[in-house]
């Protein structure tokens, strides 16, 4: 009797642990069913290199450069800002605030997380747009620029908490031996600290971008959903995301503009995949040592 | 014998409540000192006052003062006075760098060397003087991390001497070692008195008295006795410190 007790509870442990994986193999694979399929009738390289996104024209185009472009820009813009402020954060909090201004910055932080995106987006549409509108004088202030900045501030508690839980696992012994050899405490910080934490930092780099580039509703609500190649960051633009949450309500189930979507899907979950596979890589590296 | 440090009226404090009460102590020139006493008898932050490792907790407060040559240590530059003072910790704690890397790390921050060939030389005589060159020269490009705890902690010896101090301070320096480890660590303390000053925190009696000139007894937070070492392990004044040396408690 205890033998199948026993037998029945491994069991069920077992099916929740491996719930995960097949949810991930599920996915990717309707993702590919669907993916595959539009792939069939549309030529791959004219979907990703192909500068108009067209769908309701005839015939059709679907290229996506111009939306891979708009996400790639608001990416980039946004570990511009998000990277160095986020990394100086961590090192502020971890290694010099005192302990009354650090736990009070940590919680802040952590409740910057927990901001859903839409009322950041919504907050950035109200405050920020006009306010990008006037200090650079463009027709909209709706721009990759602004995403850029909304993008930041909601990555910033990935890349701060993940980098600061790096730094503090610095052994404190390490600190100890560099400043009892005369070294100052930036120095300390500069040779020891960051880079013996330095794993753990790109990790954190690298989970933010993720979640940079899988953002949709606040992107949506201020990038300006213009689907051209911009020439500038002060331009409207359109992400990949931003394109399938817009369009998806519009398609028929099943045709080509629907499979079109899900080839994105695809290209942003391969997207996405290869920039947590580097981050695995390096937190894998930083806990080996 | 001229003294190299003088401690005046020293009091520690952690969070207000007092571990070192009244501390007066003279450590002459070219002497090793070794402090000898039970756990939190405050041996180690005695030591950690010297170079000022405890100015870095927010808990600690002190008054008192400690004299280096003739200069108060606490007017001092920090990372001048732990260049004149260099500190070895318990456990071996290696940069995580290269064997080189770890013995150039000081110089360069401070300046002392310029090219590399002037940090080859720093390498080799460090490594000599703690008898580590002939283990480890083959492979001093490989992390410090590889070799032996006893390498290791003799590598960080090694690192201190690159900074030429005055001073050196040793932490239970063979605390976590095997006894060859620890002979030999024994032997570069030895050897390092003729160039250096000594302070060496130990919980093992017997290395006291094997290493050093003086010995100095504490408990709880007070200095019992201090006195030549030949004399203080044969014919102790206090009841405690004979109590203490020969294990009828601590």
């Amino acid at each position: 009797m205890k033998k199948i007790i026993n037998t029945i509870i491994e069991t069920i442990i077992f099916i929740c642990g491996i719930l995960s994986i097949v949810f991930v193999v599920l996915i990717f694979g309707f993702l590919f069913k669907e993916g595959f399929a539009f792939f069939k009738d549309y030529n791959v390289i004219k979907f990703i290199m192909g500068q108009f996104w067209y769908p309701d024209s005839n015939p059709a185009l679907f290229g996506i450069l111009p939306i891979v472009i708009g996400s790639i820009l608001v990416t980039f813009g946004a570990c511009l800002i998000v990277v160095p402020i986020g990394i100086m954060d961590a090192l502020y909090i971890s290694e010099i605030a005192p302990k009354g201004i650090r736990d009070v910055l940590k919680s802040s932080v952590e409740l910057m997380a927990a901001i859903p995106s839409v009322v950041i987006g919504f907050v950035g549409m109200v405050t920020l747009v006009p306010f990008v509108k006037n200090l650079f004088d463009i027709p909209t202030g709706l721009t990759a620029f602004s995403g850029s900045i909304t993008l930041a501030f909601m990555a910033m508690p990935t890349i701060v908490t993940i980098s600061e839980d790096a730094i503090r696992s610095v052994p404190w012994q390490y600190k100890e031996g560099a400043l009892a050899l005369g070294a100052t405490k930036w120095q300390t910080i500069r040779r020891i600290v960051l880079k013996t934490a330095r794993p753990g930092i790109i990790a954190a780099v690298m989970l933010g971008i993720g979640r940079v580039v899988g953002e949709t509703m606040a992107v949506m609500m201020i990038t300006g959903n213009s689907a051209h190649i911009p020439n500038s960051i002060f331009e409207p633009v359109r992400t990949m995301t931003a394109t399938i949450a817009a369009e998806m309500g519009e398609t028929v189930r099943g045709d080509m503009h629907y499979k079109a979507l899900f080839a994105i899907g695809l290209v942003l979950f391969v997207i996405t995949f290869i920039v947590n596979f580097i981050a695995d890589l390096f937190l894998g590296k930083n806990k080996n040592k | 014998m001229v003294d190299k440090i003088k401690v005046e009226n020293l009091n520690c404090y952690y969070n207000k409540q007092c571990v070192l009460e009244s501390l007066n102590i003279n450590i002459a020139q070219n002497e090793i000192l070794s402090i000898i006493g039970p756990a939190n008898s405050g041996k180690t932050t005695f030591l950690r006052a010297l170079n000022r490792m405890n100015d870095l907790d927010a808990n600690y407060s002190r008054k008192g003062k400690i004299y280096l040559d003739d200069d108060n240590i606490f007017y001092m530059n920090m990372e001048n006075l732990r260049r004149r003072i260099g500190m070895l910790f318990a456990m071996p704690i290696p940069l995580p760098m290269s064997i080189y890397e770890n013995i150039v790390y000081a110089p360069k921050r401070l300046g002392l060397i310029s090219n590399k060939s002037e940090q080859d030389v720093i390498v080799e005589q460090a490594l000599k003087d703690v008898s580590l060159w002939d283990e480890v020269k083959g492979r001093l490009n490989s992390s410090a991390m590889k070799i032996s705890g006893g390498q290791q902690q003799r590598l960080c010896i090694a690192r201190i001497l690159a900074i030429n101090p005055e001073v050196i301070l040793f932490d239970e320096p063979c605390s976590g070692l095997d006894p060859i480890s620890t002979a030999k660590v024994e032997e570069s303390i030895i050897e390092l008195k003729r160039k250096y000053t000594i302070v060496l925190v130990t919980n093992n009696v017997k290395q006291a008295s094997r290493v050093s000139d003086k010995t100095a007894f504490f408990l709880m937070g007070k200095l019992i006795e201090i006195d030549k070492t030949g004399k203080l392990f044969v014919s102790p004044q206090e009841k405690q410190t004979e109590d203490y040396i020969t294990g009828r408690f601590g």
